[in-house]
């Protein structure tokens, strides 16, 4: 019995207007995405790998001596994502270039290569879609899926078998599951075969599952507008009222919720500002050198000739230590922030598939902060290489510090002026969460998700059992 | 009987003429009266109300954090021009007072640059925030009253226009009322006048409440043009409504079922509200792609490496048969450096040496502000583009017309920044006139002839003393005099320095926003017309 009512509400929805147009808008938006994702993944791929060889090739320049590879300022980019077909994750405006040495590094910047004069817009990608346009076609599909049939009669005569009222609820949220299923599939195809056709990028295997995965996660926040829609449906008696209330929820719970996460950051979370945090660097460092003394004799003499060079090591690490320690205090706290916004806007599931998505696809806030994580990582294991270098030269002092200079390094001999092999140097490379652990990571916010399916099924059932059919 | 009749019918006529005002009215009357009682007028006010009374506060706390850093920059750059020694440290900065209306639209508020340094090295030119906040931050969306409007309003006026006449004919009173033999488009005007003014209700309240904080809180200061603009943003708020409720009107003409004229006004609320800003912005960065910053910026760098490696040198060459003599430079105001000190011999070479270097600046301005404005060309010609295409959508135009209105569109930061670029010459034209066309030595020096003199003896006298042990007394004590005569020389004081100050006037204002106003009256009339012929020819029977 539940397959034909399946069956029934399937067919319905097929024959009707509001389907035939949602089907042409979102097969619209997602060709378009993925005409759009291919053109500027080619180009940002071609960006990324100039500026990575470029940092490569100046990087093999510095091998002449160990010691120039301390001082030199490696610049590494954010690599495209063949996965933000699915998700962007605004990361046209987030940092993507970050440069260090050894031993310090400075606050990721934003590449100024789009047009500043223009508002921050959404890439179309599929999250986009989805989260916006789909989850409106939902409602659309089940707004009247109730009340609409009693208003014409057929919920009485449908009732009057014998068909128990949870079967014909399951029925109709698994027809307009299966319904929505249609337009979104085939414009997730199609956006498929578009960046397929194009030869963008070859995708592979964890990948795919990781699509699959978003796939399903997107089915589990459209079940949500669903369920909704059946719920507002069985508490009113006209279309037309539980239209209305849908549509409210829907502009407060997708569209205006959203956009106060800037303003709740900032009231709720404040940070200083960039240039307070640089005058507390400069402030640290300043103190810092006029105590040189307390590191040795001699500690902040800079002339060739310096007698003391650990205690001048000693000085400079403290300086090292005191501006790092402000940096990642402030990167910190610049991260929280925006995590603050997002987290008192958990509350609509809009911002939960976009933060669960991201978290799959690999982009996203989090992704910039790791990215950080893994260049700190990255410089340790630099630092390792370059003492393990200078472990072996007998001539060299062992000293090894952020030198001011090449010219320090080499007359003091603090570290081995050695060529080194290029292909020994360590290079970095971003390395991406296997599937497991970035599920593992979205693992509340699906979750999340569940729960909010779970509380409106719930609703819509009890709701269902007591509505007057007459 | 002839006479009768003719009577007959004038009387018929001078009631009907009587009649036809009434009946609209009539209409409207009651048409109001059951949209107050409605659920949605009651929800749609107390959105309106509520986030109103909630987002207000905050938006003008951040005006308020943002006017407070602007009045210290403005003092710290006071206090450094009082300090000026010479006239070529006269290099201040310049701030745009963020505007008071940015509450009602962001616009490009926090995304441009608020100052603009007046430096004979640079040409003021628009550009990019550099105090941006935490660049975390950009994946929310930025909220103003203009958002709450374009959303929620075009919403709330949709859902009362959809069933506007659907809904009519499936309760079947449509029929009644046409069947008293009332003009369809007197049925129409009243449906109008009616939803407007219900509409009209949420708008104004939100508008008072929304105007009550912002006059009542501190550091705010309304203008009597800013309430004027304020009645424009309520007009055009109006005007707004107007034409989102005859786009409803329309459709609910068109179908025969309530359902589904609203199904297709919330599908074209969509299109507007969601895809047409975001894709005419797409499409614009796809037909009109930038130049590379990078080209610019190495173009920039070797203008920049140009004054470096060419002129300087040519300078330098020009000047070589010069006597020099001898000079002690500082820093002095705006972390610039002058000639603190200098000998008589010296001055000649000085001062020719700062007129050439002087016209080479601002040469090499010029220039690189040329190929900056070649590639802001570009950046306009894409925005143009992506603003145009939008215009498709009354809900873009309506926050063009809030954006221009609060001074916070990029027109409003060209006249602060054409504004710095006529006090830039005017600075030149005061710093000329005050230095003899720059041949004055006051230009870069406040030493006097007596101290120059005195400079050079005192410096003699070191040179010629023999023993080492008194050669770095006297030096010491050379040094010390330096020091003293140097923390002796007045400040310029520079009362008289042509103050900034730029004009955004209301007119202008007016004029950006006249074919954005002017489109969303034509889609009214256009919506009007079309709901009028859907109207006509509508089967009012219901089934």
């Amino acid at each position: 019995m539940i397959r034909n009512i399946i069956g029934k509400e399937i067919l319905e929805n097929l024959l009707s207007l509001r389907f035939m147009l949602s089907l042409l808008l979102i097969i619209l938006l997602f060709a378009t995405g993925g005409f759009m994702f291919v053109g500027k993944h080619r180009q940002e791929s071609n960006d990324y790998w100039r500026d990575t060889n470029r940092n490569l090739s100046s990087l093999r320049e510095q091998t002449n001596h160990l010691y120039e590879l301390v001082t030199f300022r490696q610049v590494v980019w954010r690599r495209p994502k063949p996965l933000s077909l699915c998700a962007e994750g605004f990361e046209n405006t987030l940092p993507d270039r970050f440069s260090f040495d050894p031993f310090t590094w400075d606050l990721p910047e934003v590449r100024s290569s789009s047009n500043f004069l223009l508002p921050h817009f959404s890439d179309i990608d599929w999250v986009f879609t989805i989260s916006l346009i789909v989850s409106f076609v939902a409602l659309l599909l089940t707004y009247d899926s109730i009340c609409g049939e009693k208003q014409t009669g057929t919920l009485r005569l449908m009732l009057a078998g014998s068909i128990p009222r949870h079967k014909v609820l399951l029925g109709k949220y698994l027809g307009a599951m299966l319904t929505i299923g249609i337009p979104l599939v085939s414009g997730l195809m199609i956006s498929l075969i578009v960046v397929v056709s194009y030869r963008a990028f070859e995708f592979e295997t964890g990948q795919l599952f990781k699509i699959l995965a978003i796939v399903l996660l997107s089915f589990l926040y459209l079940s949500i507008f669903i369920l909704s829609g059946i719920f507002i449906s069985s508490q009113s008696h006209k279309p037309a009222s539980s239209m209305v209330v849908l549509l409210l929820v829907w502009v407060g719970l997708v569209i205006l919720i959203p956009s106060f996460g800037r303003i709740i950051a900032g009231t709720f979370n404040k940070i200083p500002a960039r240039v307070d945090m640089e005058k507390r660097v400069a402030e640290a460092i300043k103190q810092i050198r006029e105590d040189s003394e307390k590191f040795g004799p001699g500690a902040g003499s800079w002339n060739s000739y310096n007698d003391n060079p650990p205690a001048a090591a000693k000085l400079y690490d403290a300086q090292v230590n005191a501006r790092n320690a402000i940096m990642d205090e402030y990167l910190r706290q610049m991260v929280d922030q925006a995590y603050t916004g997002r987290y008192f806007t958990c509350i609509s599931p809009a911002i939960i598939y976009q933060r669960a998505s991201e978290t799959i696809a690999g982009v996203g806030v989090h992704r910039v902060a790791n990215l950080c994580q893994q260049i700190k990582r990255y410089q340790e294991s630099l630092k390792e290489y370059i003492r393990s270098r200078d472990a072996g030269d007998s001539d060299s002092l062992h000293l090894l510090f952020q030198f001011p200079s090449d010219w320090i390094a080499e007359n003091w001999h603090a570290i081995s002026d050695e060529r080194v092999d290029f292909d020994s140097v360590p290079k970095f490379q971003e390395r991406d969460l296997a599937l497991g652990q970035s599920l593992k990571l979205a693992i509340w916010d699906i979750g999340l998700l569940a729960l909010f399916n779970l509380v409106f099924f719930a609703a819509a059932f009890v709701s269902f059992l007591k509505y007057d059919v007459r | 009987m002839m006479w009768n009749s003719r009577q007959n019918n004038c009387s018929a006529y001078l009631y009907k003429k009587e009649r036809q005002p009434d009946m609209i009215l009539k209409i409207a009357r009651t048409e109001l009266l059951l949209n107050l009682m409605t659920f949605k007028f009651a929800v749609g006010t107390i959105v309106c109300v509520v986030l109103m009374a909630v987002f207000m506060p905050m938006l003008v706390n951040d005006y308020q954090q943002r006017l407070k850093d602007c009045n210290q920059n403005v003092a710290a750059n006071d206090a450094e021009l009082r300090s000026v020694k010479v006239y070529k440290n006269i290099t201040p900065t310049v701030y745009r007072k963020p505007s008071v209306l940015s509450v009602f639209s962001e616009g490009l508020e926090k995304r441009l640059g608020n100052s603009a340094k007046i430096e004979p090295e640079s040409v003021p030119q628009i550009n990019m925030s550099v105090t941006a906040d935490n660049p975390f931050l950009s994946i929310f969306p930025s909220l103003d009253v203009s958002l709450i409007f374009k959303i929620v309003l075009s919403l709330l006026v949709l859902l009362f226009a959809y069933d506007a006449i659907s809904g009519e004919r499936e309760q079947g009173t449509l029929k009644l009322i046409m069947s008293s033999g009332l003009p369809r488009y007197h049925f129409l005007l009243g449906k109008i006048v009616a939803g407007l003014i219900t509409l009209t209700i949420p708008v104004t309240i939100a508008f008072i409440i929304g105007l009550l904080i912002l006059e009542f809180s501190p550091m705010v200061d309304l203008t009597g043009s800013d309430w004027f603009r304020i009645g424009l943003i309520y007009f055009g708020s109006l005007v707004f409504i107007s034409a989102m409720y005859n786009i409803g009107l329309f459709f609910s003409a068109l179908a025969k079922e309530s359902a589904i004229s609203l199904m297709l006004a919330l599908l074209f609320w969509v299109v507007s509200v969601v895809v047409i800003p975001n894709a005419s912005m797409r499409l614009a960065t796809q037909i009109q792609p930038l130049q590379s910053r990078e080209k610019i910026e190495s173009e920039i760098a070797s203008s920049m490496n140009n004054i470096k490696t060419i002129e300087r040198p040519k300078i330098f060459r020009q000047l070589a048969h010069s006597t020099r003599g001898m000079c002690n430079v500082h820093e002095g105001a705006f972390g610039r450096s002058y000639v603190a000190m200098l000998t008589r011999s010296e001055v000649e070479y000085r001062v020719n040496f700062y007129v050439l270097y002087n016209s080479v600046l601002i040469k090499y301005a010029d220039k690189i502000w040329e190929i900056e404005h070649g590639y802001m060309n570009g950046l306009l010609k894409q925005k143009e583009l992506a603003e145009n295409v939008s215009r498709i959508s009354p809900i873009s135009l309506y926050g063009n017309v809030m954006s221009a209105m609060s001074g916070s569109d990029l027109a409003g930061f060209q006249d602060f920044i054409d504004g710095a670029k006529t006090y830039r010459s005017q600075v030149f034209g005061y710093i000329r006139t005050k230095t003899d066309n720059l041949s004055s030595p006051s230009y870069m020096t406040q030493c006097t002839e007596e101290e120059m003199r005195e400079y050079e003896a005192k410096h003699k006298q070191v040179n010629n003393t023999r023993n080492e042990a008194e050669k770095k007394k006297a030096d010491e004590a050379f040094y010390k005099w330096v020091k003293d005569t140097i923390k002796k020389q007045p400040t310029l004081g520079l009362q008289d320095l042509p103050m900034f100050s730029y004009q955004s006037s209301v007119l202008s204002g007016l004029r950006r926003v006249a074919l954005d106003l002017g489109l969303l009256m034509f889609i009214n009339v256009l919506f009007l017309a079309l709901s009028f012929i859907a109207f006509v020819r509508y089967d009012v029977r219901s089934n």
